[in-house]
């Protein structure tokens, strides 16, 4: 596992995690290439937390190794790691200003305090808050705060940026146009950051590769394309946008192609399966159609809600496929509550995956 | 990094700042009266010319000091408290021979030398008697004691405080004084009555009678020079000495075994001695009876000739065996007889 | 790592080569020793081993070189860490046991084993040289343990560790475990385990004999029932006043603070004499009440009623100093969250408010509980036939029959009745977070309090305020009288003989109170920043940093606490009136029993001020790359100002108040003013005791004050305390 030694690169070479007899991190082998963002998504108590801990060493691993840019930092101290990290809660130091924070680590490697001040002041030009460095935290509204806490981190030109659900304070709007900001840094700086979300859309929307963690292990890794186009489990289908899983029968899978038994229905799949078996039937609510015609292939089912969204509508069906949430593009003719409709799978859009009990 | 030094030094720096030169000197624990013992230690100083360090502890506290501090003592000289610890402390080793003339004493003085084998000897007498708040027994309409068998009386109930013999040294003279005057098995006895009128057995001997002073209680049993020096202080407290016969404690002086400045320690025990220094004690309200002939006796101290006092055997009730044995009884029989 | 051992190995050798080995007989800071610098008595251990002889010297010279060896010679890190471990571990582990086993006096240990030049010599304490010596084998030895990775690496967090846990061993444990062990030994001194059990379980200490109404109970039962009165009492009582403080707009606040602030600071005894005269049979109160009411004059104050009435008065500040940071704490957000979700002022305080001051009331109940275990001045004065432990104790020692081993089992029935409440008070806080200020700003005021809650405040405090405010006023009253209670005619005499200054070819200082006087305030002034640094540093660690046996550490630092006075007062001597260490006499001795008793308050109030910090300022400040020291420094004591000002005022007043320990320890030369005024108490000298204590606690007020003024800057401005909402799990 020592082919990435690369500054700024990250390196998990076993790791395992205890707190006592609870074990937060069952073995975990990972690889983060320099300049790219990761980000460790799942639900919570999943590890993704524990793993941004070892990073910036907060946490000792119980065993295996950690390498940073090729250096092993197993036992090396937060204090000394090249990495900072931006906390969910900000943890801006309420007796400085805001000047004085974000030249802080600065100042604790002995700069001298005027160039330091010289550089947390280009660090909050870069976040967009020249002129406030006089302002207490207290002062600042949070999307500030939460700008200060990536100047603060940001102005150690760390190997590493580590992000700790930085944007579960903010509200919905800003949450869009701070993460962006995010990106644009990160892209800008060349830096390799490492982002900690139980959001899957901000995951999707800042990610070079997303880390699915479950368990304490990981689910799936890979790039946010490859995880909605390519999930491995019943979890991750669900998880990484929006799916109706349905249960089905795979009778027989060859040559990229499945034959697969829905309700008593046989449709065949463009896909692979591993062997016959129980297994599911994801399918996105963009890849199914609604129609009042009936096919060979098609499913029945009554609308029991529909919500105008100007450019879509969604519809939530109950019927053959259990309960599933449709989007319908087609405007025109919309159907009503209680409508009785045909619902057509697509079948090159559809996947499989194995059946297995679904997360939470 | 740097900064974790400074602290450091600075932590170290103040450790050693309070230890500072010791000169040469005299080491002294004073038993006495704050007073007595200031105004002795500077009288001395000024004769001798030598740096007296005195600190005024109780005599419990020193014995338990000096026991601890066995085999390199911080204290050179014990002056002062009652006579049993010092006895004891001669006993176990804890005090050496003093060495000092011991004829102009009186005879009580020397006899305490003669059973310490030299290392305690005689400063002061006290005298054991009985005091009453004037104004309470009015009040109350009580008449007063005057013997120790008066203390039997119901009319007494709850107003008689006396210390516990196990925690006070006074509180162990009078048991042992009235087991002197009226027998073992009758002083039992007469205590067990007594013990229906006692409202408390406090811890320290000389509290019964500052109580009784500000007439928290009606009466108390203790040292008659400290119930002088209330009734000198203006508390309406009168004394009495009782008609069978009472018994007393000797102050005692000793030069701690080991001690750094034996020298210096002896010529105090001289100076502690002489008639001079002896007929100094009046002006600091102190008392009790001088143990040289020729010091002058002052006149509110109670006088020993107009006093029955009884032929008190130290070497019997002062031995560990006598103390515990009758402590023993004492806790039995009369510890639980009050209310 | 490399640079932070090689320093520590250099500060041991220069303490190791320059400085005396030995304790100097005139002492370090007179400097004379280096004039006669070859002189046995004054040499450095180099010298001690090469000049004269005393080649067992060697030992912590050759662990210090073998360190500097195997840093320079051994290049993996992480073995040449445990190398270094192990070699200083040698090293201290090996001075020690040649410094308690060649010695001069006292009790020897393995006579048999020593031939030769070693068994002949005699050795004097240790001195600054081999202080300094042991220290750098200490932190080369924790420094290397934090190589090994332990500790997440942080040297300082191990070095603390380390310091703390050495200084307590020798401070705390070695004395202690003195005067324990005669709780297993036979009268003559024999060894005899045996005799433990039927001790500890006897009647006579914990008889029920008082639940007829009729007969006593035995000390320990009466020592739990009015520790747990005064516990909850004093928490109430502090909570009361915190309240009104925090939450109301009472007018006289300053003068309530006085109030609350000067029974902390009233010498022992005091209490209890203004009770009796107030109370008393002849009372003034007690005169009062017979006149009006006819009733009749008693002796009720004597015994439980009386202790627990002055135990109340004293700790109840305590309780409040702990309280009103706690109190303030709250986050001001959780209480206007439940306020916006329709909760009114009494829910919002009963259910939000109220259980986030729980780690504050835990340790506020314990603090009360374990000072009532230990008091021993107000039931020695008012206790009549309430016998507790911490007097049967004392009596135990000092009584006309001395009782080691009962005073031993005594001491041990009271420990275990503190480990007892410290394990429940652990039990109640559990595990719960409760971090309210957070790096995440923002403001809010804190809800009022409903007005049930607010009467009943004003009503348990506002008496309370007005009984303290007469108390005092007849403590002034009676300095400044000829004979209080009788002879009520004006005096200054108290004030003369105790403090007078003659001008006569300069100043005199005439007064008979005046050295010790000095003297208590310089002990005070340096006993009290050492306690707040030790106590601060323990809850850091406490709170802050996991380690192996964190739980015995934290209760080994709360056990001088626990033990009366009394019995640390007596096992100081027994521990250190011999060589290796030996501060009988000295003034050191007198700080260190003040440190060592006095850190509990400040690592408890550390612990409920720090748990309120959120944890991720500090880890903010790791990965921003300072280290904890720094991070301790620049981040965590600037956020700590109310406790540090706890801390130093606490330690600063319990240097001045505390009788019970000092009065075994205080010599001659340092005589303390406590020790002092129960010499004029037990001679009935009350004038002079109480106008000493008078100007006692206006030294103590001035200084509280001028503390006030240089921390209280330090705080967050109101504007900027910052307080949120997250409790994280």
């Amino acid at each position: 596992m020592m082919e990435n030694s690369a500054r700024g690169s990250v390196v998990f070479d076993g790791v395992v995690k205890k707190y006592g007899s609870v074990t937060a991190l069952k073995k975990l082998s990972l690889s983060i290439e320099p300049g790219q963002l990761v980000t460790l998504l799942g639900p919570s108590g999943c590890g993704k937390t524990t793993t941004l801990r070892l990073i910036a060493g907060l946490e000792a691993a119980t065993e295996g190794s950690i390498f940073i840019g090729g250096e092993d930092v197993t036992h090396l101290s937060a204090t000394y790691r090249k990495v900072s990290m931006v906390f969910q809660s900000y943890a801006l130091f309420p007796h400085m200003s805001v000047l004085q924070n974000v030249a802080y680590g600065l100042t604790v490697k002995s700069m001298p305090k005027a160039e330091a001040h010289a550089k947390a002041e280009e660090g909050l030009e870069l976040v967009g808050l020249k002129g406030y460095g006089d302002r207490l935290p207290s002062e600042l509204s949070g999307g500030q705060q939460q700008r200060v806490a990536v100047a603060r981190a940001i102005v150690l030109e760390p190997e590493v940026l580590l992000l700790d659900e930085p944007l579960s304070n903010l509200d919905a709007k800003l949450r869009r146009h701070v993460r962006e900001e995010i990106r644009q840094i990160q892209q800008d700086l060349g830096l390799t950051a490492v982002y900690v979300t139980h959001d899957q859309e901000e995951a999707m929307a800042v990610s070079d590769r997303i880390i699915v963690m479950r368990n304490a292990e990981i689910a799936q890794e890979g790039s946010p394309h490859d995880l909605y186009e390519r999930p491995n489990s019943s979890f991750i289908a669900d998880f990484i946008g929006d799916a109706n899983l349905v249960t089905c029968e795979v009778t027989a899978t060859e040559n990229g192609h499945s034959t697969v038994q829905v309700e008593g229905k046989t449709i065949t799949l463009p896909v692979d399966f591993p062997r016959p078996g129980a297994a599911k039937l994801v399918l996105r609510p963009h890849h199914v159609s609604l129609s009042k015609e009936t096919t060979a292939e098609s499913f029945e089912g009554s609308v029991t809600y529909a919500a105008y969204l100007g450019n879509q509508i969604q519809y939530s069906l109950t019927g053959e496929l259990g309960d599933i949430f449709v989007i319908g593009e087609t405007i025109a003719q919309p159907f009503a509550v209680g409508d009785n409709v045909q619902i057509h799978i697509e079948p090159d859009k559809a996947m499989l995956v194995a059946d297995e009990p679904l997360g939470k | 990094m740097t900064k974790r030094y400074v602290i450091g030094a600075a932590v170290f720096a103040a450790v050693f700042a309070v230890q500072q030169a010791a000169a040469e000197e005299l080491s002294m624990v004073c038993s006495n009266e704050q007073d007595w013992c200031d105004l002795m230690v500077g009288a001395f100083s000024d004769k001798t010319g030598i740096d007296v360090s005195m600190v005024r502890k109780s005599t419990g506290e020193t014995l338990a000091q000096v026991r601890a501090e066995a085999g390199n003592p911080k204290i050179d000289v014990w002056w002062g408290g009652t006579g049993d610890p010092h006895l004891i402390a001669a006993s176990e080793g804890l005090t050496q021979p003093i060495g000092v003339d011991t004829s102009e004493l009186l005879g009580w003085a020397q006899k305490m030398a003669d059973i310490s084998g030299g290392r305690t000897i005689g400063i002061h007498l006290g005298v054991l008697g009985i005091a009453y708040n004037d104004d309470v027994l009015k009040e109350k309409g009580i008449t007063p004691p005057s013997c120790w068998r008066d203390l039997a009386d119901p009319m007494y109930k709850g107003e008689i405080q006396v210390a516990n013999p196990n925690s006070s040294g006074t509180a162990y003279t009078e048991l042992a004084t009235l087991v002197q005057v009226f027998g073992e098995d009758e002083a039992f006895k007469l205590l067990t009555e007594i013990g229906k009128n006692v409202n408390q057995y406090t811890k320290s001997g000389s509290a019964p009678s500052k109580a009784a002073a500000r007439g928290e209680t009606g009466i108390s049993i203790g040292f008659e020079h400290d119930m002088v020096k209330l009734a000198k202080a203006g508390f309406p407290l009168k004394i009495v000495s009782p008609c069978e016969g009472t018994g007393y404690e000797v102050g005692g002086l000793s030069i701690i075994t080991g001690a750094k400045n034996f020298d210096a320690a002896k010529k105090f025990a001289e100076f502690a001695l002489s008639a001079e220094a002896q007929s100094l004690g009046p002006q600091v309200g102190v008392y009790n009876v001088p143990s040289n002939k020729n010091a002058t006796l002052p006149p509110e101290a109670p006088d020993p000739s107009t006093i029955k006092l009884i032929d008190y055997d130290f070497a019997t009730y002062g031995s560990t065996e006598t103390r515990e044995r009758l402590l023993k009884r004492w806790d039995e029989e009369v510890k639980g007889s009050g209310n | 790592m490399r640079r932070t051992i090689t320093l520590w190995i250099v500060i041991g050798l220069v303490g190791f080569c320059l400085l005396p080995w030995y304790m100097v007989d005139s002492g370090f800071w007179t400097f004379t020793w280096i004039f006669h610098f070859a002189a046995q008595e004054n040499s450095s251990g180099l010298l001690q081993v090469f000049l004269h002889g005393r080649f067992w010297l060697a030992g912590p010279l050759i662990a210090l070189l073998a360190c500097a060896a195997v840093l320079g010679l051994v290049n993996r890190p992480v073995r040449a860490a445990r190398m270094i471990a192990a070699i200083s571990a040698l090293g201290l582990l090996y001075t020690f046991v040649q410094g308690l086993i060649i010695v001069r006096g006292g009790p020897r240990l393995f006579e048999s084993l020593l031939a030769g030049t070693a068994a002949d010599a005699g050795q004097l304490g240790f001195g600054a040289g081999a202080m300094i010596t042991l220290l750098g084998l200490l932190f080369v030895l924790t420094t290397a343990i934090s190589a090994m990775g332990k500790g997440r690496g942080d040297a300082f967090v191990t070095g603390l560790i380390g310091l703390i846990i050495s200084l307590v061993g020798i401070f705390v444990f070695y004395p202690v475990a003195h005067i324990l062990i005669s709780a297993f030994q036979s009268n003559d001194g024999t060894f005899s385990p045996g005799l433990f059990f039927p001790r500890f379980f006897n009647s006579d200490i914990w008889g029920l004999g008082c639940l007829d109404l009729k007969g006593s109970c035995g000390p320990a039962i009466n020592s739990v029932v009015l520790a747990i009165l005064t516990g909850a009492g004093s928490t109430l009582m502090g909570l009361a006043f915190a309240l009104i403080f925090t939450r109301t707009d009472f007018k006289a606040k300053p003068l309530l603070r006085v109030l609350t602030i000067i029974p902390i600071i009233t010498p022992p005894f005091v209490i209890g004499l203004a009770l009796i005269l107030l109370f008393g049979r002849t009372g003034a109160a007690t005169a009062l009440f017979a006149d009006v009411f006819g009733i009749e004059k008693t002796r009720w104050l004597y015994g439980f009623k009386g202790v627990y009435l002055a135990q109340l008065l004293s700790f109840t500040p305590i309780a409040f100093l702990v309280l009103i940071g706690v109190v303030e704490g709250v986050s001001p957000s959780m209480e206007e969250a439940s306020q916006t979700l329709d909760a009114n002022r009494w829910q919002t305080f009963r259910y939000v408010s109220l259980p986030l001051m729980r780690p504050g009331l835990a340790n506020a109940f314990l603090l009360g509980f374990i000072e009532s275990l230990a008091d021993f001045g107000n039931p020695l004065v008012l206790g009549g036939n309430f016998n507790v432990l911490s007097t049967e104790i004392y009596f135990s020692i000092v009584g006309a029959v001395a009782n080691p081993a009962r005073a031993a089992t005594l001491a041990i029935v009271l420990l275990t009745l503190t480990l007892g409440a410290f394990l429940l008070q652990r039990r109640w806080v559990g595990s719960k977070s409760y971090a309210t200020v957070t790096g995440k700003a923002d403001s809010g005021r804190h809800a009022a309090l409903s007005s049930g809650v607010k009467a009943a405040c004003y009503m348990t405090a506002l008496p309370w305020a007005a009984f303290t405010a007469i108390v005092y006023s007849m403590i002034i009253f009676g300095s400044f009288v000829k004979l209080w209670g009788y002879n009520n005619s004006f005096t200054l005499d108290h004030y003369i003989r105790a403090f007078g200054v003659k001008f006569k070819n300069g100043i005199h200082l005439t007064g008979v109170a005046w050295d010790s006087y000095f003297t208590t305030l310089e002990i005070a002034s340096i006993a009290a920043p050492l306690t707040a640094f030790v106590g601060l540093s323990t809850a850091y660690l406490l709170v802050r940093q996991n380690f192996r046996g964190k739980n015995v550490f934290e209760f080994s630092t709360m056990l001088s606490f626990a033990i009366p006075g009394t019995v640390i007062g007596v096992s100081y001597i027994l521990a250190f009136n011999f060589p290796p260490i030996e501060l009988t006499g000295t003034g050191i001795i007198l700080i260190i029993v003040f440190v060592f008793r006095n850190m509990p308050v400040g690592v408890r109030g550390g612990i409920a001020a720090m748990s309120q910090l959120d944890k991720s300022l500090d880890e903010a400040s790791i990965t921003l790359g300072a280290n904890s020291f720094t991070t301790a420094r620049r981040v965590i004591a600037p956020l700590l100002g109310p406790a540090m000002m706890a801390a130093l005022t606490y330690s600063f007043v319990r240097a001045i108040t505390s009788v019970s320990a000092v009065i075994f320890l205080v010599s001659a030369k340092y005589n303390m003013a406590t020790a002092f005024i129960v010499g004029r108490v037990e001679n009935g000298d009350f004038g002079l005791a109480i106008a000493y204590s008078a100007v006692l606690i206006v030294t103590m007020l001035t200084v509280i004050i001028l503390l006030q003024l240089i921390i209280g800057k330090r705080r967050l401005r109101r504007s900027d305390r910052v307080e949120t909402v997250v409790v994280k799990t």
